[in-house]
Order: structure tokens, then C-alpha cells, then sequence
């Protein structure tokens, strides 16, 4: 085992960032996946978009270029819980129905622009929801373990994640375990062939991909 | 029965004890056929996902809910992933019970567990060979801390064991090859800790089963640090049955390897009270096979070598061989843990590192050492390491787009984390039992797993956490937390006990040489044997201790005395 490892996924979670965490290390709610509803290709088109706002082409390639909006279908798919399924779906809608409101124009027909600004709007607001959903999740945690020191038994309730955190950290993932992510953007070496904990870093040096 | 089911000796089971027994005794001359229950695994040619790169994986290396639904036991921590899936056992085709949870991770192929171990490798030190005699827990070892040391010695240097002579007296110092260095961070803190506490803590390099120099005689290139050990290491630099015992073994003429073998039951002469074979099913035939030798070597990994035991011999001692003492089954450890504190360290911004080591830092023993006294008997030790966030940090204050990108490109702050590893003490009333009746898919009967910490390791843990804070803090890390991310027993992947080493046949299972009370051609060298766990990782004392009964019973097989 590489109790490292865990040690840093660990960490990670812990310290708020859920990014691949949650999927990495807990994805388990006991509710196998039955076959969910099923991504069109104007999905993945919207997915790509909706990943470059997050992650652009800037001086290195964005998400788009990384096929990122297939990638979220394929994780989404087989790897998500039947219930979040459901809300990533919805969420597809959602965000369509937020441009519409915010812009009166569909997410595709949008400019980047118009886009980054709603994405903006709603990255605070999954925020904001993600701190209510961690302390409700803390509190019913809570009265799960004093049920269990009493000898009972708790059904512990859960928030629903909210679908934008969802986008986002699909959006991340994606494209940093991506080739062109983890070389161009960040940088990765196969086979380092030694080891050096003193290396020089200077400020706009890459980051280690690190997987 | 035809000759060629016919051998010196039989080793069950392929991991690191097994791969051990099957070197040492076909190294001193003996013919020897090796049996085990899963697929075989070839060195480099098996390991399918050695040179992979993340984006290879179609989930990235995470998992999917069809695994989560195949994996019921695997999925509660970490092994369950895309990048190791075929270097566990299947969870559904092998079923156990659990009076009281239980999470059993097995590694049914050649090689076992030692495809995917942790490689951390400790000495248990004087005190721990004493502990039970001392405070009354379990029963005494029935070997001593001098018994074993020559044989560390030896197993540390064919193994290839990277560390440091620390010269500590609770971790004792071995054969080692150069350490790999700790980093920048790292070096600090250990420097802060000792001046600190004084000498009275350390905070020392992880020892571990990674070469940092070439074997070219065992044909292992040195450590290159991908840090994906776990997936097979292509250049042989960790060691495992593959990379080193199973070549040496076979290099010798007289090792025959059968996968698919499980074995069923030992086959027991009562005229001569000793072993004439084994029993095993073919896994792919589902025929039944005998095989007869001069001894048996069982290493089938804790809790199935005592499986074995108990359905072996049964006409004369219905709950097995070596159920005699009333202890076969009972006494089992693991080490409890997955808790301790984070923090971040300042001013290291213009320092990175380059490689990713396979080994990170460790925190012997300081609890109920020394002069320190506790409102619990034993201690537990520490590993960790510090490093620079990457790009799956939160950064809260950029929303996104070319912002957050930019931010995530670029490393974060320096974290450093350590997780406590606590003993377990051998508790009678931990057990495992023949479940009769639950069946696997080839009818042989499941165990039922009746294991729990108890106020020990509980009062142990709020020591575990609460030190691990204050320890952090001494060493200036900043806004140090703290974490407990459950433990429940198996979860350590350290089984040991149920059939117990002992100084009398009446409350243990197996002698000081690791025979079998009540057959002494039959040695048992894993888990099993362990009457403590101290808490240290184990696996270096198994392969001491395999290679010290190997010797034993060539030494008593030439003497006629098996």
C-alpha cells in the first residue's frame, strides 16, 4: 500500500479541496449505477464549452483541446451515483436556463465573455452552498456517532451537491490528468531517475503533475 | 501417487513469506512445489499498468460505481482504484462474514500482497519481544529480539532495505543501502523536533524495501522514482516475490510454481503425528489434487493459513490442527490508524522538489518509552512527509477561468502530514471462525471475522491524534488540524495472530521455531505466527522469520528428527 498516498488524498479532502477526492476516495453510496440518461453529442458540445470557460486556452491549450466534455460524460456515466447523475443532467439545463435569464441568449450562443461573467456568479453561489452542505454533512455525521455511541443506529441525511461544484471539478480534473494538462500546463517527466528535495523553484516555475 | 506429486517440501501461498520459504529451502537443496490459489503473474511481462500515464486510464485512475458494486470490501479505502484493480482479489467470488466489521483486502495471485505492500521496513526492537511477559497481555514470546537479529540482517540485505543507521534503541538499525534524502522541509522539522524534545523524539527517513544502489546479481536497476510501485515496478526496484525471492528460487532447479492451487486441507498422519501433504483444488478443474513432502511450509497470509489449519485434521481435533490450545483463530491484531494532523510550512517558496520518492519520513515509537508513562500500555509511530500543494488544491479567491488556470499551474504552499500507526494488543475474544455455513463458489467454507479495538487502542488514539498536533506545532508548521477518518480493524492490512508462537502448547499454536505444536513438520511464517504486533509495518519480521524456520527445518530434516 502507498499509505503516503492516502496520506495526501487525506489531506486534500480535509483541507475543503474536493476536487477528484471525493470521487477518488469515498464515491460509494452503496447505489450502483443502473443505467443512467444518456449524453448527445450536443452535450459533449456543450460540456467542452463549458469546461474551457473554466479552463481557457491561454498561452497552453484549454479544455476544449483536452476533449474534456467527453471526458465528463464518460466519468459521469460510470462513475457518479444514479442521484447525481440526475442533478448533472438537470444541471445542463440549468445553466442553459441561467444564460437565458442572465443574457437572454443560449450558453452556446453566448460570448466568453458573457459566459466567464455567469460562471463567475455561479461559482460564489456553489460556494456559498457548499459551506451550508459541509455543515449539515458535519452536523449529521455528528448525530450518526452518538446514535452509534448510544448503541443505535442514525440514517445519516445528505445535501445534494450543488451542479455547479459538479461542472467545475469535472472541468479540473479533466483537464489536468489530460496529456496536453499535465505536460504543457503543468509539467511531468515519466521517469525522473532521482531524487532532489532541495530543488530550485523561482515564482512562474510550473507545478509537478505529480501522478 | 505418482513421483511428480511428490516434493521435499510444500510452500503455500506465493507472497512474501511464501516467496521467502520457497528460496531459503530450495537453496538448501530441497525440492519444493509452491501452491497458489490465484493467476500467475510474470515479472515486468504482467505488469500491464507499470508505464501507463494517468490519461491512459479512461476514469483517470479513479473508480467507477461497477467497481464500488464488484468491490464491497475494497471500496471502503483507498485500494480501490483503476491503476492496481488486478492485483487485488475478487470480493464477490471470495465472500467472508463479519460479526463485527472487518475489511479484509487480499491479493490472490503469484506474488500476493507483495505486488502492492507498502515496502515500510522496521526491526522490532527488544522491548516489544518482551511486552506481553511484561505487562501481561497475551502470552510471552517465546523468542527474543537476539533470536531474530542475525536473520533481519540477512533478509535486509538480499531484500534491499534503503534507510538510515539512526542508532536508536526502539528502532533498530539494519543492513541498509544509502537513504533516500528527505526534503527541504522535512530536514527542518526533523531538526526542530529534536531540539525540541530534546532527543527524546526523532523524526527519522522511512526505511523501506526500494534499492538505491543496483542488484545487478538479483538483475534489479535502483529505485527511479515514478513512485508507482504498486502497479509492478518494471526495473524490479521494490521488493517482491517477483523481483527477487521467486527468481532466486527458481534459479535453483528445484522450485515448481502451481497457480490456481488452493490448498484444502494439510494431510495429517495421527500414527506419526506429522504432515504428509496437502489437499488443493484446482481453482480452474475443480479437481482434487494431492501432493506429499517431508514438510509444509504454510504462507498463505494470515488469516488463510489458519483457514487451512482449521480444516485440516479434523477426524482427530474438530476445529483443526492446532486447535488443541484453544487459541487457533484467536489473537488477532492489525494496526489501527488513518488519523493524525496536517499543517502548512512557511517560507519555502523558492524550493520544489524533483522526483517522486517511494518512501516518505517516520516517527518511532515515543509513548510508554523510556521514562514516558501512559493511561495505556504500548505506542504507536508516525509516517509522513511534506510537499507543495499541486493543482487539485481549492484556491477559494480566483472563481475561474485563465486566473484559476494560472494560479493552478503553479505550485502551492508546503504542506506537511503525518498518520499515526498504533499497536493492537492480542485480545483472546478477537477471532476469526469457520462460517460452515456460508459457502464459496468451490463449497469451501467462509470465515467470520469477530474483531474490535477495545479501551487501549482507544485511549491510545487520543494520544495518536493529540501528539501528532502538538509535535507539528513544536516544529513551527502552521495552522496545524487535526483528522480522524475512521478506523476499523483489517483496515491496516496488517493481519496477525490466530495461530500464535508460544512456550506452550497449551495456549499457543506454534513453537519458538514456528512448528506446529501438534505437528512439527508443519511451520507456519506469516501473519499467523505474530504473539504481538508491536507497531511497526510487519512485513520485515516475516521474512526474517521464514528465513530463520527454513534453516531450522533443513537443519532437523538432515538431523532425522522430521
Amino acid at each position: 500500500m502507498e499509505r503516503r498516498e492516502l496520506l495526501k488524498l487525506i489531506t486534500v479532502v480535509t483541507g475543503g479541496a474536493l476536487i477528484g477526492g471525493e470521487l477518488f476516495l469515498t464515491g460509494c453510496k452503496n447505489d450502483p449505477k443502473i443505467g443512467g440518461e444518456a449524453f448527445t453529442d450536443e452535450d459533449i458540445a456543450f460540456l467542452d464549452e463549458a469546461s474551457e470557460t473554466i479552463m481557457p486556452a491561454t498561452t497552453t491549450p484549454g479544455a476544449k483541446a483536452a476533449k474534456t466534455g467527453l471526458f465528463m460524460t464518460v466519468m459521469v456515466n460510470d462513475c457518479y451515483t444514479k442521484e447525481d447523475q440526475k442533478i448533472f443532467h438537470s444541471g445542463i439545463s440549468k445553466l442553459n436556463d441561467a444564460m437565458e435569464k442572465k443574457h437572454k441568449v443560449s450558453f452556446m450562443e453566448a460570448s466568453p465573455e458573457q459566459r466567464k461573467e455567469l460562471f463567475n456568479e455561479l461559482d460564489k453561489e456553489a460556494r456559498e452552498y457548499a459551506t451550508k452542505k459541509s455543515e449539515f454533512d458535519r452536523g449529521e455525521s455528528a448525530k450518526a456517532n452518538e446514535a452509534k455511541a448510544n448503541g443505535q443506529k442514525y440514517e445519516k441525511k445528505t445535501m445534494d451537491p450543488h451542479y455547479f461544484t459538479m461542472v467545475k471539478q469535472l472541468s479540473i480534473l479533466g483537464f489536468f490528468t489530460s496529456k496536453t494538462g499535465a505536460t504543457e500546463t503543468l509539467r511531468h517527466v515519466a521517469v525522473p531517475g532521482k531524487f532532489d528535495g532541495n530543488f530550485p523553484y523561482k515564482k512562474g516555475d510550473k507545478a509537478w503533475f505529480e501522478q | 501417487m505418482a513421483d511428480d506429486n511428490y516434493f521435499d517440501a510444500i510452500v503455500i501461498g506465493s507472497g512474501i513469506s511464501g516467496g521467502w520459504a520457497a528460496k531459503e529451502l530450495t537453496e538448501k537443496g530441497l525440492s519444493v512445489i509452491m501452491l497458489e490459489r490465484g493467476r500467475d503473474i510474470e515479472h515486468v511481462k504482467d505488469y500491464v499498468n507499470a508505464n501507463k500515464e494517468t490519461w491512459e486510464f479512461p476514469h483517470r485512475g479513479g473508480r467507477t460505481q461497477q467497481m464500488i458494486e464488484d468491490y464491497p470490501v475494497l471500496k471502503r479505502d483507498y485500494p480501490l482504484n483503476e491503476t492496481v484493480l488486478d492485483m487485488w482479489a475478487k470480493d464477490k467470488e471470495s465472500p467472508y462474514t463479519e460479526t463485527k466489521p472487518f475489511s479484509w483486502f487480499r491479493g490472490y495471485q503469484v506474488g500476493g500482497r507483495s505486488l502492492t505492500w507498502g515496502r515500510q521496513s522496521y526491526r522490532l526492537n527488544e522491548a516489544d519481544f518482551e511486552a506481553n511477559l511484561k505487562d501481561g497481555h497475551g502470552v510471552d514470546w517465546p523468542i527474543r529480539y537476539k533470536d531474530l537479529a542475525s536473520w533481519y540482517s540477512y533478509v535486509e540485505k538480499f531484500a534491499g532495505i534503503q534507510g538510515n543507521r539512526d542508532g536508536l534503541s526502539v528502532l533498530p538499525d539494519g543492513e541498509y543501502l544509502p537513504a533516500i534524502d528527505m526534503n527541504v522541509v522535512e530536514k527542518d522539522v526533523a531538526a526542530r523536533i529534536k531540539a525540541h524534545y530534546k532527543g527524546e523524539r526523532h523524526f527519522i527517513m522511512g526505511r523501506s524495501a526500494n534499492i538505491t544502489q543496483p542488484k545487478p546479481e538479483q538483475n534489479r536497476l535502483n529505485c527511479q522514482y515514478r513512485n508507482r510501485c504498486w502497479r509492478g515496478c518494471p526495473y524490479g526496484a521494490y521488493f517482491s516475490t517477483q523481483s527477487a525471492t521467486l527468481p532466486a528460487a527458481k534459479a535453483t532447479k528445484r522450485l515448481t510454481v502451481r497457480p490456481f492451487s488452493i490448498v484444502t486441507k494439510i494431510l495429517y498422519d495421527k500414527n506419526t503425528k506429522k504432515a504428509t501433504g496437502v489437499e488443493i483444488l484446482d481453482a480452474q478443474t475443480n479437481k482434487t489434487v494431492e501432493y506429499k513432502s517431508k514438510i509444509v511450509f504454510v504462507n498463505a497470509s494470515a488469516f488463510n493459513s489458519t483457514w487451512v489449519l482449521m480444516n485440516s485434521a479434523t477426524d482427530i481435533w474438530p476445529d483443526g490442527l492446532g486447535s488443541s490450545s484453544g487459541e487457533l483463530g484467536h489473537n488477532v491484531m492489525d494496526h489501527h490508524f488513518r488519523l493524525g494532523a496536517n499543517g502548512r510550512a512557511e517560507g519555502y517558496d523558492d524550493k520544489y522538489m524533483y522526483g517522486r520518492r517511494p518512501s516518505g519520513i517516520y516517527v518511532p515509537r515515543f509513548r510508554n518509552w523510556g521514562s514516558d508513562t501512559r493511561d495505556y500500555v504500548r505506542g504507536f509511530g508516525y509516517q509522513g512527509s511534506a510537499s507543495r500543494t499541486g493543482w487539485s488544491r481549492d484556491i477559494a479567491e480566483v472563481g475561474i477561468g485563465a486566473d484559476l488556470k494560472n494560479a493552478m499551474s503553479e505550485p502551492g504552499d508546503w504542506n506537511m502530514g503525518i498518520m499515526a500507526f498504533g499497536e493492537m494488543l492480542p485480545y483472546h475474544e478477537n477471532r476469526i471462525k469457520l462460517n460452515k455455513d456460508k459457502k464459496d463458489k468451490w463449497g469451501l467454507p467462509v470465515l467470520d471475522m469477530d474483531v474490535e479495538i477495545k479501551d487501549n487502542e482507544k485511549k491510545m488514539r487520543v494520544d495518536m491524534m493529540a501528539d501528532a498536533k502538538e509535535m507539528l506545532e513544536a516544529a513551527g508548521l502552521k495552522d496545524v488540524h487535526t483528522y480522524d477518518s475512521g478506523y476499523e480493524p483489517g483496515m491496516g492490512i496488517h493481519e496477525m495472530g490466530t495461530a500464535r508462537m508460544g512456550r506452550d502448547p497449551k495456549t499457543s499454536v506454534l513453537n519458538g521455531n514456528n512448528q506446529v505444536w501438534d505437528a512439527l513438520n508443519v511451520f507456519v511464517t506469516d501473519g499467523a505466527a505474530m504473539t504481538s504486533a508491536s507497531c511497526v509495518n510487519p512485513s520485515l519480521t516475516y521474512m526474517a522469520m521464514t528465513a530463520r524456520a527454513a534453516d531450522f527445518a533443513v537443519s532437523e530434516l538432515k538431523k532425522g528428527n522430521l
